[in-house]
């Protein structure tokens, strides 16, 4: 190992490696990947799966990324055998590539200092995350969410109370004759928080399947919960 | 191969007339302009991690103005610690080691001092801009898409002087701090370019952006920062104990493999990726197994006969206390992604704390080591310009700092894991209990910083001797 260019061309071999491993072949085989069918629970039919952001949630993910919320927070729940992700509510099925394909910084997130926020669209409201964003522990003592005042505004009542004021659990928060008024971005995080719902069932994470019960079959009708038409259609 | 082997090199002998060469002749501008630039940058990274540290005690605490909220404070961090300290710490090392044992003189010293201070206005404007909210989004690859051309181009200046100084050797037999610094040198522009065209320039679609980050962040650790440290220990250690390295066999399998095996990792398990990839960074993390074995074998044979010298000189305590710490977050990683053990410790702060482990035992260390060692040798000077006493209490308050902090973190993460494995523990509960540990680690935290900071105040002590000497000498002159 005396000849710099030998070095160099072993050095390219090992790179080429493992970029054609981890960047190439992902590209390859995740790069073209569309919108699908969701599997149908029931009798609904298929829908369309994921379904683009709205614009305000998309400038509510650059407030998400400027502010380094993924710091703290995951957006990806896991499957049943690895670890209590599943148990603990946050989603209903394990978290797959094709959640992502509308995001834009895709940020997963690598520590859990929050809890997981893939589903937090299905789990909160538009005021109880402005209740978490303007003061955590407002809502759960001892939390080490900081409080997002900078994203509020604290403003006299006019004639009026603003109509999207937020609701503080208690009275005394804000000072008498004051309201907690959301600024833009405040808004455009709640709607990106929001748009967070992995909750289309699809080929690869089928719903669970149905207990099976003593009850006498109705004509046919529990055959129908998981229907043959289960893959996806790849437009 | 045989070759080398036959030819069992005694650095020590080749050396006083490597350092004429080397440094005595050049201009030490570029090099100290990356040194001091990398240790004040790793002043303001501990000093960021100091401050999120105590956010945790009082989560208010300056939470009011945007520029100053965690997320931000911990994204310049790593920033700063990455790009400020890390980066041009392993290049201004490489460069001194290239021109050491190559016998060389540094090649364009003025275009490897711009690239220095262009580096540094770079990472300034990168750094300010995180905290204005510029971040990418991308753990260890925050710095903003309009710095990255900045970036590589001060990369470039220094990295073709690098090069230049290497094709320039004297000495035709290669040591294996070469390989390493040649490794890290070509690794960093390879990864960060294609980070740079695939997250930000023309981004992959959904998660593949999520499996390139955790790719970039996990060759810039394993690989580049890897190669960095272990080309300084490398040289250091047989070269201050006056021995030479045991195997060059076991150092060209730990160079390798790390570079083969280091490179396949970094994506936790349950990503939602296809399966392959994940157990292909499983393999490829476990395999790191073969560089960790090689490197600790290779080292405790070449200095099994010397233990008690190692505590004689500060270049030496830092390098090989650095080096034990690599193994030790190397095992940890390897433990870390085994599939039972990941699926409890994966997302808690055993990642964090294992990072802390590698950022600042491991390399922070060795750079400290090493500038021990060459600093007063770029300015003409001994090492006791160094004051002996500001020096021991740095050691010990980085040691035991990092150790503190590594601890604590590893408590807590351990803990939170197996506290949330058990779904009847409320998050917020188990954040609760495992919060005292964490609280405990500011306590490392500080005294990272109050190390750094007596660092600061000694390299400043050996600038001001070295003008003043530089000052005399021109007065003596008619």
């Amino acid at each position: 190992m005396n000849s710099g260019p030998l070095l160099f061309l072993g050095l390219l071999a090992t790179m080429a490696c493992s970029w054609t491993g981890f960047v190439l072949a992902p590209q390859l085989q995740l790069g073209g990947l569309t919108q699908t069918n969701t599997v149908a629970v029931g009798d609904a039919s298929p829908q369309t799966y994921p379904v683009a952001q709205p614009g305000l949630a998309h400038a509510g993910a650059e407030i998400y990324r400027a502010n380094g919320c993924a710091a703290c927070h995951t957006e990806m729940v896991r499957s049943l055998d690895l670890g209590s992700d599943l148990h603990r509510g946050w989603g209903i099925r394990r978290s797959l590539a094709e959640d992502y394909l509308f995001e834009q910084p895709v940020m997963l997130g690598s520590q859990r200092v929050g809890p997981d926020l893939a589903n937090v669209g299905r789990l909160s409201d538009t005021n109880g995350l402005f209740v978490r964003l303007y003061d955590s522990r407002l809502i759960t003592p001892g939390s080490v969410m900081p409080p997002y005042r900078f994203l509020f505004e604290t403003r006299k009542i006019g004639l009026f109370p603003a109509r999207d004021a937020i609701v503080l659990p208690f009275e005394d928060a804000a000072p008498p004759g004051y309201e907690i008024v959301p600024r833009p971005q405040a808004r455009a995080l709640a709607a990106y928080l929001l748009s967070l719902r992995q909750d289309g069932y699809l080929f690869e994470a089928p719903p669970p399947p149905q207990p099976k019960t003593n009850a006498v079959p109705t004509n046919a009708a529990p055959a129908k919960a998981v229907p043959a038409a289960a893959k996806p259609t790849v437009k | 191969m045989s070759a080398i082997a036959s030819r069992t090199p005694t650095i020590s002998r080749n050396l006083p007339q490597a350092q004429q060469a080397g440094a005595g002749a050049s201009c030490p501008v570029g090099m100290l302009a990356l040194f001091a630039g990398a240790v004040v940058w790793l002043f303001i990274a501990s000093l960021l991690g100091l401050l999120n540290s105590l956010k945790f005690h009082a989560p208010g605490f300056l939470a009011g103005e945007a520029y100053l909220s965690y997320g931000r404070v911990h994204a310049a961090q790593n920033a700063a610690f990455l790009y400020g300290f890390g980066v041009p710490a392993a290049l201004g090392l490489g460069l001194w080691l290239l021109c050491r044992l190559g016998r060389a003189v540094l090649a364009g010293p003025a275009m490897v001092f711009i690239g220095a201070i262009l580096w540094n206005i770079a990472v300034a404007l990168g750094a300010a801009a995180i905290l204005c909210g510029g971040s990418t989004g991308f753990d260890s690859f925050e710095m903003p898409a309009w710095c990255a051309p900045l970036l590589f181009l001060a990369y470039l200046f220094i990295g073709v002087c690098a090069l230049l100084t290497f094709h320039q050797r004297q000495e035709g037999r290669l040591y294996p701090s070469q390989w390493f610094v040649v490794g890290s040198l070509f690794w960093f522009p390879w990864i960060f370019s294609t980070a740079v065209l695939v997250l930000l320039c023309v981004p992959a679609r959904g998660v593949l952006q999520a499996s390139i980050a955790w790719w970039y962040a996990h060759n810039l650790d394993t690989v580049f920062l890897g190669f960095a440290g272990l080309a300084s220990a490398f040289y250091f250690i047989p070269k201050l104990l006056s021995r030479s390295l045991h195997s060059h066999y076991q150092a060209a399998l730990a160079f390798w493999t790390l570079a083969l095996f280091g490179s396949w990792g970094g994506m936790p398990d349950g990503a939602p990726l296809p399966s392959w990839i994940i157990s292909l960074a499983v393999v490829g993390t476990v395999l790191t197994a073969v560089p960790i074995l090689a490197v600790a074998t290779n080292f405790y044979q070449t200095v099994r006969q010397d233990l008690g010298a190692l505590d004689a000189d500060p270049t030496l305590r830092f390098t090989y206390v650095g080096l034990i710490f690599w193994v030790i977050a190397g095992a940890q990683q390897i433990v870390g992604v085994l599939p039972s053990v990941s699926s409890i410790t994966d997302f808690t702060w055993f990642g964090v704390a294992q990072k802390e482990l590698f950022h600042y035992g491991f390399f922070a260390l060795t750079v400290f080591g090493a500038l021990y060692y060459i600093v007063p040798r770029l300015l003409g000077l001994e090492n006791s310009a160094w004051h002996p006493r500001l020096l021991k209490l740095h050691f010990y308050l980085t040691f035991l700092g990092v150790l503190i902090s590594y601890l604590s973190l590893l408590v807590a993460g351990v803990g939170q894991g197996i506290l949330l494995a058990n779904a009847a523990n409320s998050f917020p509960d188990v954040m609760r209990r495992t919060m005292m540990p964490l609280r405990v680690s500011t306590v490392g935290d500080l005294f990272v910083v109050a190390g750094t900071v007596l660092f600061l105040l000694n390299f400043a002590g050996v600038l001001v001797q070295s003008c003043r000497q530089c000052c005399m000498a021109r007065k003596e002159r008619p």
